[in-house]
């Protein structure tokens, strides 16, 4: 088995029109058994910045802390908050680091860039190779799922409300063919002027 | 020193903290996801005024289309660019390295870099690895000594050649060339020649596919990128619309982060009053 | 889900052949003659069965009396042949006049023993100094050196050395030794699969270097069955 498939767990993000959307599962397992039901992979990194570490959980937390140290080194030295595209580049070194012994995780980024509100996202895999395309991002144990999802629902210049049903249905519906994503999820849906963290109603089995 | 609230800010280069930790788990049964080997198809010539390189733009996943537009043809420097096969990573963070290192190499002379000189950095830093690093180039440009196109392998030697191809795509191509390359092309057969070889690839090579492109770089004047030379797979055009209605999706509990719209304002810059040296107390 | 691998551009059913390190199964060739030394070699390079170029030049400069022909893993081979051209230079540069052939072949006798383990090099070293005049040592794998009047090296030169026993004479002209050369490695290359391509040719004397070039239509012609 895979190690990025020991602790199972999804995240997906969607670029719309002048907004971007990050979705992650809630659950937290040890195989086939399912210890938390409360463990999202996202996190906030900045006003309109989002990362999703969906992997190896211990790997999901260490590096989430190691990117949290050096980004508020930046953000003093630098005196201004980071880029997404900044953030991707710092998140890419510190992967290819450990380019012969790496984390397990497959990362997603997500943001509004703070200077002319563009949309951007990201993934990468576990050396930190970047891709940034013009749609959306998957990764996690059902990302096979989840690129047939998005390939089908997604569609440009989706407005918040759109996207954030978009998302929802493309995160549900690919977590309900994997045994070891799912039991909840979070949204978060990112414009200029708010974000709203919706949580989902989905199956718990 | 490094303490618990203070970590040391780790020093420059690869690190192999997790080693022993992955090694274990390798033991344990949850081996290292593997690295597939060499795919891609990336192609370089010269041609009467310079060089042409051309890449696919298919990354994958093991069997997984993982960007279907990604980006190989890789800035080293004005005058020189580098293709990439092999570990996606591996290719992308030599050719940002090397670039730098050739950047500020420009910068202490203050000439134009030889494509030698990148040429010698690449593969000096590909064999050090011994191989691990796994990137597979063809890099091209032009100097002050005419076009140049070399071929750098993962464990760091070196073919010059006046036309060469890369990756699993590089038989296909390289037949296009060895019935079609000649010296002294001009740049629209170069161009042309350099397409077909890539759809040789993008047709018949499974790890190849998606788009064209192309980059030409002539003895003056600045490389010209040209993204997306060709759409060699057009995506079909959606005939239904899977959008949902609005709540469609149950919500269980919602939470609004209002985030502060800093107001752009232009202030007028008056000229500074500068106190004449006599009024210093 | 199916092991995620680490992002490549590839072909997972690529085969392995392709991937392999690039080696120069080669066909390599050295010879004294009354003026100085004929080298030669083939110009196949290949990455298991693919011809990874077939216009290879596998006679390399050291200085301008001292070349090496190369055989064995590429990347080693130019590495190596990289750092010998490093120390000759300086060496040079503090002695004032060309460096001997002999003291190529010490270096090169040193970097292949000290780090035997890790490269897949055998080179003949070959040139001209005003002590010794022409001279050919060869440094095969496990890093020895050995002084020969003829030598020969790579995949190829196991089909050959009865040839070689059979027609070499020392203090040979220099015509006869670059026919002697081109003939041999034309034997080789059309008995060995993985050395191919044309002849490539070098004449070293106290004038210098003499390069050239034999196509492969104007191989000389043998008994092929």
């Amino acid at each position: 088995m895979s190690i990025l498939a020991y602790n199972g767990g999804a995240v997906v993000a969607m670029k719309g029109q002048d907004c971007v959307a990050i979705a992650t599962d809630k659950r937290y397992g040890i195989q086939a058994q399912t210890v938390s039901t409360n463990f999202p992979k996202v996190y906030q990194m900045g006003p309109s910045l989002f990362v999703g570490l969906p992997g190896l959980a211990t790997d999901t937390q260490t590096v989430f802390q190691r990117l949290k140290f050096r980004m508020n080194l930046y953000e003093l030295k630098e005196n201004r908050i980071m880029r997404p595209k900044t953030f991707s580049a710092m998140l890419s070194n510190l992967l290819y680091e450990r380019r012969f012994g790496p984390y397990f995780i497959e990362p997603v980024i997500a943001g509004l860039d703070p200077y002319d509100n563009q949309p951007y996202v990201c993934n990468m895999d576990l050396i930190g190779c970047p891709n940034e395309p013009e749609d959306f991002v998957v990764s996690g144990t059902c990302s096979e799922q989840l690129y047939g999802m998005c390939e089908a629902l997604w569609e440009p210049n989706l407005k918040p409300d759109e996207l954030f049903e978009t998302i929802s249905q493309a995160l549900v519906n690919a977590a309900d063919r994997d045994a070891i994503s799912g039991w909840g999820a979070v949204v978060y849906i990112i414009e200029k002027d708010k974000i709203t963290e919706k949580h989902v109603k989905t199956r718990m089995d | 020193m490094a303490s618990v609230l203070a970590p040391e800010i780790s020093s420059s280069g690869f690190s192999f903290e997790n080693c022993q930790r992955n090694a274990f788990l390798a033991q344990k049964g949850f081996p290292a996801p593997k690295a597939t080997k060499t795919g891609t198809t990336i192609v370089g010539i010269i041609y009467a005024d310079g060089v042409i390189l051309g890449a696919d733009t298919r990354a994958t996943e093991n069997t997984v289309v993982s960007d279907k537009n990604c980006q190989k043809i890789h800035y080293l420097a004005g005058n020189m660019y580098c293709c990439g096969a092999g570990t996606a990573a591996d290719t992308e963070m030599t050719t940002q390295t090397v670039a730098s290192q050739l950047e500020l190499q420009r910068l202490h002379t203050g000439r134009t870099v030889p494509v030698e000189t990148a040429a010698t950095l690449l593969k000096r830093m590909l064999f050090r690895y011994q191989g691990h690093i796994g990137a597979a180039l063809v890099l091209g440009g032009v100097d002050r000594t005419g076009p140049h196109i070399y071929c750098i392998y993962p464990h760091g030697s070196v073919d010059k050649l006046p036309y060469a191809t890369m990756g699993s795509g590089s038989l296909a191509a390289m037949a296009v060339f060895e019935s079609g390359w000649k010296p002294k092309m001009t740049e629209e057969e170069g161009k042309k020649l350099v397409r077909d070889a890539i759809a040789a690839g993008i047709f018949n090579d499974l790890g190849s596919g998606s788009n064209v492109d192309i980059c030409v770089i002539r003895n003056s004047g600045p490389a010209q990128y040209l993204r997306t030379y060709e759409e060699a797979n057009v995506k079909g055009k959606k005939q239904g619309s899977y959008r949902y209605a609005p709540g469609t999706t149950a919500v269980l509990k919602q939470r609004v982060i209002p985030l502060e719209v800093e107001s752009v304002a232009v202030h007028p810059v008056q000229p500074m009053e500068v106190e004449p040296a006599s009024s210093r107390r | 889900m199916a092991a995620s691998v680490i992002n490549t551009y590839a072909d997972p059913s690529m085969p392995e052949w392709l991937s392999a390190p690039h080696s120069t199964g080669t066909s390599i060739m050295a010879c004294e003659f009354n003026g100085g030394v004929v080298i030669g070699a083939d110009s196949r390079t290949t990455t298991g069965a693919y011809i990874a170029n077939r216009v290879t030049d596998k006679l390399t400069r050291i200085t301008d009396h001292i070349y090496c022909c190369r055989s064995g893993s590429a990347a080693d081979t130019q590495a190596i042949a990289d750092i010998v051209t490093y120390h000759l230079n300086f060496h040079k540069m503090e002695l004032g006049e060309e460096p001997l052939v002999q003291t190529a072949a010490a270096i090169f006798r040193e970097l292949c023993y000290n780090y035997r383990d890790s490269l897949v090099a055998g080179i003949l070293v070959a040139g001209w100094d005003k002590k010794k005049g022409g001279q050919i040592y060869s440094v095969p794998i496990g890093g020895m050196v050995q002084r020969q009047a003829v030598s020969i090296g790579g995949s190829g030169s196991s089909y050959v050395y009865g040839y070689v026993d059979a027609n070499f004479k020392p203090n040979m002209s220099k015509e006869e030794a670059v026919k002697f050369v081109t003939s041999t490695l034309t034997l080789a290359m059309l008995r060995d699969g993985s050395s191919g391509g044309v002849v490539r040719l070098g004449v070293i004397t106290e004038s210098g270097v003499e390069r050239s070039v034999v196509l492969g239509n104007q191989l000389p012609k043998f008994y092929e069955g």
